[in-house]
């Protein structure tokens, strides 16, 4: 499209008077403020983690003390980098079966009415703010999670992961993973439904008039021809588990130890959640620059993550049209 | 050349497919799924009422396993073979629905029901100077906080939207050689984290001296989490306005920054509204860079420069975990607030976006 249209670049064309070379440079020029922040994030809060891991070495990363004041100070995120990515898979195990059969009921069982109106309500549910979400949580959520946590472990028990010593079901990965799972379902379903809504008609057509059933019909068309937009979703709302602090703050209780899979025991990890919770009580600056080589390494992480899903979404995309 | 092209009926593949032909069901279908649904659901009722099995062991144990047969059954007699894992495809769609549809529910149930308990004339516009957490919900409100958003936000919409919509502009009128990168950069920076995003203030103006914690910072970590999406939405607006008005008004001699002032950003307008809407909404309800560059103030703050400022979130922020119970009343006060201010920019768009594709 761009090769035969006649608008093209002019901030560095001899032809154009001056005031479309101006108006082009300074458009040019504004449109890389998001390249600007991002190298400034990377830049800044870089330049505060050089010195935590000289002080501490890779240990940062693999310590699970954190004694910012002792002599000499410990410190480390190993059990919030675990603990974040712990969250993440629990949320994921339950939100993308959720999303994708929600997704599913919308474009290709409900009326065309119903579909609408769910389409609403997931959007609805993508913009409720987050602190609500834990306030919500924490007062709504909680007292009946915790009944289903114990459930869960006088019968399951047996299985490691459901095993609970201590009697407290609060505070506990579980909680912060339906938590961020309940955050995820509308953006993992909102990408599935928009791609699965793209499924070309006669493809569906053929294979109805094959006599496909509508599972197989799923299994064989729609889910394969999707497949690379949900990976994608799915990761986009991976990055915003991995980053979302405040509703995680209500319900999870940040301890260093590495909870490794106790996901019914009380106390986990999440780096963004340590940001804040820690930021009230710094005992000194030092702690301050501690937590922004903390918010560095999240940054990463989700950075990463991030442009993984877009570079999925791009190429489905690419593929398709 | 092209005027003349786009004269001509267009036929459109839409015409020639008939548009999802599954979509129709007959009465039958509904009728076998609501039959398929009463027998296990009663069951489990009965149960309910008669036994001392908790509820959520019920519905798993017994509800869904006695669902998923009475579905089968239904599937079988209809559809055969196939119409067994159909069944279950439905029941857990319409299962997932359900859980999705109750928890939004029970969300904005809660919202209502209790923020209603702290809202009264007081609470919309008093601050909270002196008051503490155990004062009577009749002393006090969220006046300074709403302020406090409206500032902060406010802000963040004057730095974030011009930006925003240049970032677009860039991509859509300009069409340099970075297009590809700067579409990249602005899609790695909508999955910015939020708390980064204040952190990345806190380092560079804060903890520099270039400014105090107040409504000004707070609003610079906002624009950070604004201007993708603002882009993003402003770019795909401005892709929907027609090629023909720009290449017309360039024949006419406009120059490059005409076309885009007087033709294609005014075509554009309730879309790049839309754009301005959607980037507020994102932001609004965010609480953790307000935690780290505007803190808290009971007092009601309209500087934006000078000292620490309360909003919605941090207020409801600080009132959620209090052992009081008027100061959860309080937060819950703040939180419908919020959530009303949320709503009508979720109304708003919906309203813009539609009159939108109604002129395409």
């Amino acid at each position: 499209m761009a090769a035969e249209t006649p608008l093209r670049d002019l901030s560095n064309s001899k032809k154009a008077n001056r005031a479309d070379r101006a108006f082009s440079r300074v458009i040019t020029g504004a449109a890389f403020t998001s390249l600007i922040i991002l190298a400034g994030i990377t830049i800044f809060l870089g330049a505060k983690a050089v010195p935590v891991i000289q002080d501490q070495g890779l240990s940062f990363l693999t310590t699970t003390v954190w004694d910012t004041i002792g002599v000499p100070p410990e410190y480390g995120i190993a059990g919030m980098l675990y603990g974040s990515i712990l969250l993440a898979v629990i949320a994921l195990v339950i939100a993308v079966p959720v999303s994708i059969f929600l997704a599913v009921f919308m474009v290709f069982i409900a009326p065309t009415r119903v579909s609408k109106f769910l389409t609403n309500l997931v959007d609805l549910m993508a913009a409720i703010p987050s602190v609500i979400i834990g306030l919500w949580a924490f007062y709504v959520l909680v007292p009946p999670a915790q009944e289903w946590q114990s459930l869960l472990n006088q019968y399951l028990g047996w299985i490691p992961i459901f095993a609970n010593e201590s009697g407290n079901f609060t505070g506990t990965p579980f909680i912060a993973g339906v938590v961020l799972a309940i955050m995820m379902i509308p953006i993992v379903t909102s990408v599935t439904a928009e791609v699965l809504k793209r499924t070309p008609p006669e493809l569906i057509n053929a294979a109805e008039s094959l006599g496909c059933s509508m599972w197989t019909m799923l299994r064989y068309v729609a889910l394969p021809f999707g497949r690379g937009g949900i990976v994608g979703g799915v990761m986009l709302g991976l990055g915003r588990a991995l980053g979302e602090t405040i509703a995680v703050f209500f319900v999870l209780k940040i301890v260093f130890d590495i909870n490794f899979f106790n996901i019914i025991e009380s106390g986990g990890g999440s780096v963004a959640t340590l940001i804040v919770s820690k930021f009230g009580e710094t005992s000194g600056d030092f702690e301050v620059d501690v937590l922004l080589a903390a918010g560095f390494f999240l940054f990463l992480m989700t950075l990463v993550v991030n442009m993984l899903a877009n570079l999925i979404v791009r190429r489905t995309e690419r593929l398709k049209s | 050349m092209t005027t003349l092209m786009s004269e001509a009926p267009e036929i459109r593949e839409q015409d020639l497919v008939p548009q999802r032909p599954w979509s129709k069901r007959p009465t039958s279908f509904w009728l076998a799924a609501l039959l398929g649904t009463a027998v296990p659901l009663s069951f489990a009722g009965v149960l309910y009422f008669t036994t001392e099995i908790a509820a959520p062991l019920l519905l798993i144990v017994v509800y869904l396993p006695l669902q998923l047969v009475s579905a089968g059954v239904a599937g079988y007699v209809a559809k055969g073979k196939h119409g067994i894992l159909d069944s279950g495809l439905i029941v857990f769609a319409i299962g997932s629905t359900i859980l999705s549809a109750v928890i939004l529910g029970s969300m904005l149930a809660t919202i209502i029901a209790r923020g209603f308990e702290a809202l009264r004339p007081s609470f919309i516009f008093q601050n909270s100077v002196y008051i503490s957490p155990s004062t009577p919900l009749d002393y006090g409100g969220v006046g300074h906080a709403i302020v406090g958003t409206f500032l902060i936000v406010g802000i963040a919409t004057i730095i974030s939207v011009p930006l925003g919509i240049a970032t677009a502009v860039y991509v859509t009128e300009i069409r340099g050689r970075a297009v590809p990168y700067v579409r990249f950069f602005v899609q790695a920076m909508s999955g910015v984290p939020s708390v980064v995003a204040g952190l990345f203030v806190l380092t560079v103006f804060i903890l520099t001296g270039v400014m105090r914690q107040s409504a000004l910072a707070g609003a610079i970590a906002y624009a950070i989490l604004m201007l993708p999406t603002v882009a993003r939405t402003a770019e795909e607006v401005l892709r929907l306005v027609p090629e023909d008005l720009r290449t017309g008004a360039l024949a006419l001699g406009s120059t490059r920054s005409r076309v885009v002032f007087n033709v294609v950003l005014p075509a554009a307008r309730t879309g790049v509204i839309t754009a301005m809407l959607l980037g507020v909404a994102r932001v609004v309800g965010e609480t953790a860079p307000l935690l780290l560059t505007a803190l808290k103030n009971d007092q009601t703050v309209v500087n934006p420069f000078s000292d620490p400022i309360s909003a919605l979130p941090t207020f409801i922020f600080d009132n959620v975990a209090q052992p009081y119970p008027d100061a959860v009343t309080r937060a819950w006060g703040a939180a419908l607030v919020l959530m009303v201010i949320v709503a009508v920019l979720f109304t708003l768009t919906r309203l813009l976006s539609g009159r939108n594709s109604m002129n395409k």
